[in-house]
């Protein structure tokens, strides 16, 4: 059986930048694949680049790009957008990239369902309000007739996911779905979304820096740097035992509740993700390890360290704990 | 007592909302008579629901909308009728999507430049250096200057909605969400940030933020708002310790800490949200509250006043 959702060495350049180097990952059906790493490091240009939705002057490239066991690498624009908004759904990062400020709500949401589906107007309404509830927004029929400027950022966000839900997808790719939401909210869509992966084997790409989320909801973790995924592990098994340096950096800067000082520095990786140039070989975070050394700027491996656990680093397994 | 940073005496905003051609138009509440201070050099922390009127609260702070009612002192002096420039150099914001608050058609260091350019009295060199400084300050490199925000990352983008803010070097910073975009490492390295120049220049901060943890680090006291009103604001250490209103206690069990296995928690607020038109009699949280008694559904719950703030509710009566 192959996975839902199966990428295989996808890059990503926009002319000197690669933004993606050869990412390898795997959705399945009814899992959450969680995506993390820090700004800049290429989450949202994978979901771009698996979705066809590049920016102009971004060039994909691949290995394997597979939906349901169909190579969509080779689709062109109208196959995609049939699949896009129908079979496969995508809540972006920036509400107002998807939402039409010229269109009310309910517009925008009904036509989807009559794009793919032609599903009659009213039908189509009926669908909207349901959904819409289920995010939790009150007086949905007020909201469809609403324009997206006139909703608070909670609410556009809201709409987004339930725009996205409407033709019941098999894939959903999710951006930051919920961090312009309060913790309350998100704990109710978070909710929503896996009981939506029970009833109907939904499979999650979810990207979020939220740790808290992703260690609450994740099946796996794949943790980006600069493009690229250092290292991947089921989520127990990742913060149980975090291997490569960038990870435990990462671990050791959330601010966790009830344990966080006022005015005393938060942990903080130094420095920033650096640019990569096209060419690139060797660790992309050696500027910034404390275990950096000259092995680093070679070409590097990947390993197992454990159970379904891989990662991207010279370091011995075990080594830094 | 020294003048306060920010003070706010019963302001109020409502919204109409058109409903179409015959339903009369919606009339919504987003703050309804708010008032407090914050004292120069602190940082109020305001959480509260999606909705419960946040941005609106933190746009007439900054003079960007109108009050319906109550009034606003910036700096001991009334906002309405300040001039824009002088109230520029007293007051700037950060807000939560840089995406739009960005101008896509400008490179990174004119955004930067604005605040100063509108000022009409700086001379290039002395904007050139200044967004040299605001750039290297939030971590962006003279490259990352030249481009455009649609080239940058979400979380670069708000780095530049940070450095445009500190350019003029303001006394008072109303952050909407500032960091809610970025990872947590950026995150932390903007939030030590904050905290330095906040002690170096002796800056005021309003801090929006749903991310408690995140609140709970800077803020020296924190609002709760729900549905327009600010049900407890306390000191920030003796919330997070004691919280006395039950939303504020469900909002505290919603954090997600990164334990794994611990699923997605159900704090009992039911799955309907609030309907910011239709506020609910006597105490509004009363129909989805875990405490609700008798009195709640009819009677107003009055303000009260505790050692380290103050809350609204019939139990802290
Ligand atoms: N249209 C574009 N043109 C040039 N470079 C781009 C473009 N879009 C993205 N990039 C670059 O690609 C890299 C990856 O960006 P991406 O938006 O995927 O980051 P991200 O991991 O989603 O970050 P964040 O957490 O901040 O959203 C960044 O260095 C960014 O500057
Ligand atoms: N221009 C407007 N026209 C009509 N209603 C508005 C307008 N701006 C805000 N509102 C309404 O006022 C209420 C408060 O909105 P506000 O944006 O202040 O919420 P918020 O607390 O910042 O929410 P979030 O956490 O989602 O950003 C909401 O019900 C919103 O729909
Ligand atoms: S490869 Fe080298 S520089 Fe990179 S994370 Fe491992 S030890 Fe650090
Ligand atoms: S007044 Fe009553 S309903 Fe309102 S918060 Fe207190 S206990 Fe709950
Ligand atoms: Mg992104
Ligand atoms: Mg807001």
């Amino acid at each position: 059986m192959s996975a839902l959702l199966e990428v295989d060495d996808l890059r990503v350049t926009f002319g000197g930048t690669a933004a993606v180097r050869g990412i390898s990952l795997t959705v399945e059906k009814g899992e959450t694949h969680c995506l993390v790493g820090e700004s800049g490091c290429g989450k949202s240009v994978t979901s771009l680049a698996v979705m066809g939705l590049l920016a102009k002057g971004g060039k994909r490239e691949a290995a394997r790009l597979s939906f349901a066991g169909d190579d969509i690498r080779y689709y062109d624009e109208k196959q995609m957008s049939r699949l896009r908004g129908d079979r496969m759904a995508m809540i972006f990062q920036e509400p107002m990239t998807s939402l039409n400020p010229a269109y009310t709500v309910g517009s925008q949401m009904t036509e989807v369902l009559r794009r793919h589906r032609g599903t009659p107007r009213a039908q189509a309404v009926d669908r909207a309000v349901e959904l819409l509830t289920r995010v939790g927004i009150t007086a949905p029929g007020l909201r469809l007739g609403q324009f997206p400027h006139q909703l608070s950022g909670g609410l556009r966000q809201r709409v987004m996911i339930a725009m996205a839900l409407m033709c019941d997808p098999e894939l959903l790719i999710a951006d930051e779905p919920t961090t312009a939401l309060d913790v309350t909210v998100q704990a109710q869509i978070l909710r929503l979304l896996a009981e939506l992966q029970k009833d109907l084997g939904l499979g999650i790409l979810l990207i979020t820096h939220d740790l808290g989320i992703v260690a609450r909801v994740a099946d796996r973790v794949s943790v980006m740097y600069a493009g690229e995924v250092v290292e991947s592990a089921p989520t127990a098994e990742l913060f149980r035992a975090p291997r490569h340096p960038y990870t435990r950096g990462l671990l050791s800067c959330v601010p966790v509740p009830g344990k966080v000082k006022r005015d005393e520095p938060l942990g903080s990786i130094p420095g920033v993700v650096p640019r990569i140039p096209p060419g690139f070989i060797g660790c992309a975070f050696r500027d910034r390890c404390s275990f950096a050394e000259a092995a680093c700027a070679g070409p590097l491996p990947r390993r197992n360290v454990g159970p379904a656990h891989e990662m991207l680093c010279i370091l011995p397994e075990g080594a830094g704990a | 007592m020294s003048t306060p940073a920010i003070e706010v005496r019963g302001l109020r905003r409502e919204f109409r909302a058109s409903q179409g051609l015959f339903a009369p138009p919606r009339r919504v509440v987003a703050v309804d008579d708010v008032s407090f201070s914050v004292p120069a050099g602190s940082v109020l922390g305001v959480v509260g629901e999606s909705g419960c009127g946040k941005t609106t609260l933190a746009r007439m702070i900054l003079g960007l909308l109108e009050p319906s009612g109550g009034e606003v002192l910036v700096d001991g002096k009334r906002l309405e009728g300040m001039d824009r420039r002088a109230r520029a150099r007293l007051i700037q914001p950060v807000f939560q999507d840089p995406f739009s608050s960005l101008n896509p058609r400008r490179r990174v260091r004119d955004i930067i430049a604005m605040p100063l350019v509108a000022q009409g009295n700086v001379t290039t060199s002395e904007i050139d250096r200044r967004v040299a400084e605001s750039l290297e300050r939030v971590g962006l490199s003279t490259e990352q200057g030249t481009r455009f925000p649609s080239q940058l990352s979400g979380g670069q983008r708000q780095r530049v909605a940070i450095a445009r803010a500190l350019v003029l070097r303001p006394r008072i910073v109303v952050c909407d969400e500032p960091t809610s975009a970025l990872d947590v490492s950026v995150q932390a390295q903007i939030l030590n940030l904050l905290a330095e120049l906040r002690r170096d220049l002796g800056l005021t901060y309003l801090f929006i933020s749903h991310n408690l943890a995140v609140v709970e680090h800077v803020a020296s006291e924190v609002a709760v708002m729900y549905l327009g009103r600010i049900v407890e604001k306390r000191e920030s250490e003796a919330l997070f310790r004691d919280p006395r209103h039950p939303y504020t206690r469900a909002l505290l069990d919603s954090v997600l800490t990164p334990e794994p296995g611990l699923g997605v928690p159900d704090v009992g607020l039911g799955d309907i949200m609030p309907d910011p038109a239709n506020i609910p009699s006597g105490c509004r949280f009363h129909p989805r509250c875990p405490a609700c008694f008798a009195p709640c559904a009819a009677t107003t719950p009055r303000i009260t006043s505790l050692e380290d703030g103050l809350v609204e509710c019939h139990l802290a009566g």
